[in-house]
């Protein structure tokens, strides 16, 4: 038999203010999300530098730099290194590793390369990518192009100042 | 996840808010035209942006919308009579003309009738029938705009259809649901296959065969276009373009040659909205078929208690949750109807969701945006005056589109034409 709701907080009837006090408020998701924040040119590195003198919740803030050729021949894309806040160099595949969002932020100086470089190893190890291309002066058609078939999310700005609040309302 | 003030900024809507100051620069629907059938025909009770209205069609037609109570003793004008080009007062017979001026009061002597009642006048607003739809604008009546010019409020009357429904939660959180376009493949999976406003398209496939959904958001000069993204034939992607245009206004794209769906949400007060949903077609009549499936509750619209606006399927009844249909795949929530499966999770999330705690992902990009955009305009009305985008009615003039492109074709290049109003020919649909 299929019983009609008894008490008030057992039935739609709950979506009430009063009833939203005793929603729980404690997280057991103490971990915060693994993100990484990678700028793919020279203009936007001094965005992402800028972005990492502020406080946030555990984001790796870097600056896409090349692939390294070995033996004169092209590099493994996995060996694109990148280079931390505080003049580290570090290897992507290692950055990669247990990341659950990587977001590339581009400007129309983005080399497609990177963007493709990064993206497919987001896409190849099934980490939700985000490109950000913030505006100058010039078109960025050529970087959207290349970000379209791995960045799941793409989004063409008006403003830099958006930049910081789209981290933040990610939790970066 | 939003600062706390900053959620309370874009929720409260009420007279001396932020918020409640850029809602009132626009033109907003009211009320529904039916709503006011005749001339001197019953006052409605309006509740908008937490005003107490009403609203009243004079003898010769004029439309007024003032506020609901008397200045005298403040009875409500609800209990008036509508008679003699004005609204009369039940209590002692003072009269109010549409634009709330009084112009008669009966107990006072003749001689002293007219220096008096210059003196008397309610706070009004003007109302305009566009469309289906009654208009007001409750801004400073020195900076009025021009009028809407939203499409489906301009088609001849036989090509568009519009309904309202009273949704039980802010207007934020309504809205964020119009834009989230990665909730159609569950939530309304089932409403894809049979519901006659949207079965049979070619489109429909492409959403139901590939989930992992792709998203571009670009801004617009009113708002934004959320482009989403699908797998389609080799080479090819199917999209989905959303328009949003501030503060309130989505288009869901089109399916083949199905009328074309979208919404307005406007806050009543802060914990309800009015979920307004039109249905056109830019270049032919709807059909009877297609007006018999709106007005029985398919498509974006829904049935109704009896007399009402609210919806038949509530929060009183859980929405008559079948759980059996849920089990048999019939619908994925259990909720019958599109609108209702979207109100009923909408209403879920609380009178005003709190949104410090929420986990956004990345596709969520599209409300991050929208919230941002509606952030920064608020801000620069308070601040400097600047006019909100989407207050100029060429702001209006957008369409959404549902093609099928190149996978290395822009959206936003590729369809420009087709996310502009071009009277008479049809929306890209596939």
């Amino acid at each position: 038999m299929q019983r009609q709701p008894t008490l008030l907080n057992s039935c739609a009837r709950a979506a009430t203010a009063a009833e939203a006090r005793f929603r729980i408020s404690r997280r057991d998701d103490k971990v915060p999300r693994a993100s990484r924040i990678i700028a793919l040119d020279e203009r936007a590195a001094g965005v992402v530098r800028r972005l990492a003198a502020q406080r946030w919740s555990g984001g790796h803030f870097l600056t896409a730099e090349a692939v390294v050729p070995v033996n004169g021949s092209r590099g493994d894309p996995d060996d694109m290194t990148l280079r931390t806040p505080g003049g580290s160099v570090v290897l992507l595949s290692d950055e990669l590793a247990g990341a659950d969002v990587v977001v590339m932020i581009a400007t129309a100086q983005t080399r497609a390369e990177a963007a493709s470089v990064i993206g497919n190893a987001c896409a190849a190890r099934g980490i939700m990518s985000v490109g950000l291309v913030i505006p100058g002066a010039a078109t960025a058609d050529a970087v959207v192009s290349a970000l379209r078939p791995n960045a799941m999310v793409l989004v063409v700005l008006n403003d830099e100042g958006d930049v910081p609040e789209i981290l933040t309302a990610l939790r970066v | 996840m939003l600062k706390q003030e900053i959620n309370e900024l874009l929720t409260r809507t009420g007279p001396g808010t932020p918020m409640g100051a850029l809602f009132r620069q626009y033109w907003i629907p009211a009320l529904l035209a039916e709503e006011l059938p005749e001339n001197d025909c019953p006052p409605v009770r309006v509740k908008l942006l937490s005003e107490r209205l009403i609203a009243f069609r004079d003898t010769e037609g004029r439309y007024g919308l003032i506020d609901e109570f008397c200045a005298h003793r403040g009875v409500s004008l609800w209990f008036g009579r509508n008679e003699e080009s004005g609204l009369r007062c039940a209590y002692h017979g003072w009269k109010y003309d549409v634009t709330g001026q009084c112009v008669e009061i009966p107990s006072e002597p003749d001689e002293r009738q007219s220096s008096l009642c210059r003196k008397i006048k309610l706070t009004s607003y003007p109302l305009v029938k566009i469309g289906d739809v009654l208009w007001t604008y409750m801004g400073d009546p020195k900076t009025t705009p021009d009028l809407p010019q939203w499409e489906f409020a301009r088609v001849p009357p036989e090509q568009t259809y519009t309904s309202k429904r009273w949704q039980e939660c802010n207007w934020l959180q309504a809205l964020e649901g119009g834009i989230d376009s990665s909730h159609v493949s569950w939530l309304h999976s089932s409403g894809l296959r049979d519901d006659p406003l949207f079965r049979g398209a070619q489109g429909n496939k492409y959403n139901l065969s590939d989930f992992k959904v792709f998203f571009e958001v670009v801004e617009s000069d009113g708002g934004l276009f959320i482009g989403a993204r699908r797998n389609a034939e080799e080479g090819h992607y199917y999209w989905r373009i959303t328009p949003w245009v501030m503060p309130c206004f989505t288009m869901i794209p089109p399916r083949g040659d199905h009328p074309v769906h979208g919404h307005f949400w406007i806050p009543i007060d802060d914990e309800n909205c009015w979920a307004y949903s039109f249905d056109y077609h830019a270049a032919r009549p709807l059909t009877q078929q297609e007006l018999d499936a709106m007005r029985a509750g398919h498509g974006v619209h829904n049935e109704y208690v009896p007399g009402t606006y609210r919806p038949l399927q509530n929060k009183d009844n859980d929405y008559m949750m079948d759980r059996a249909a849920q089990k048999r795949g019939e619908t994925f929530s259990g909720v019958k109807g599109i609108a209702m499966q979207d109100a009923s999770l909408q209403e879920s999330m609380g009178p005003i969701v709190d949104r410090t705690k929420e986990r956004l992902v990345s596709t969520d990009s599209g409300i991050i945006m929208a919230r941002r955009k509606l952030w920064k305009a608020v801000e620069a009305l308070r601040d400097a005056g600047v006019q909100p985008p989407g207050v100029n009615p060429e702001h209006h003039k957008v369409r959404s589109a549902a093609v099928v492109l190149p996978k290395d074709a822009a959206f936003i290049d590729a369809c420009r034409e087709d996310l502009t109003v071009r009277p008479g020919v049809r929306h890209a649909s596939v």
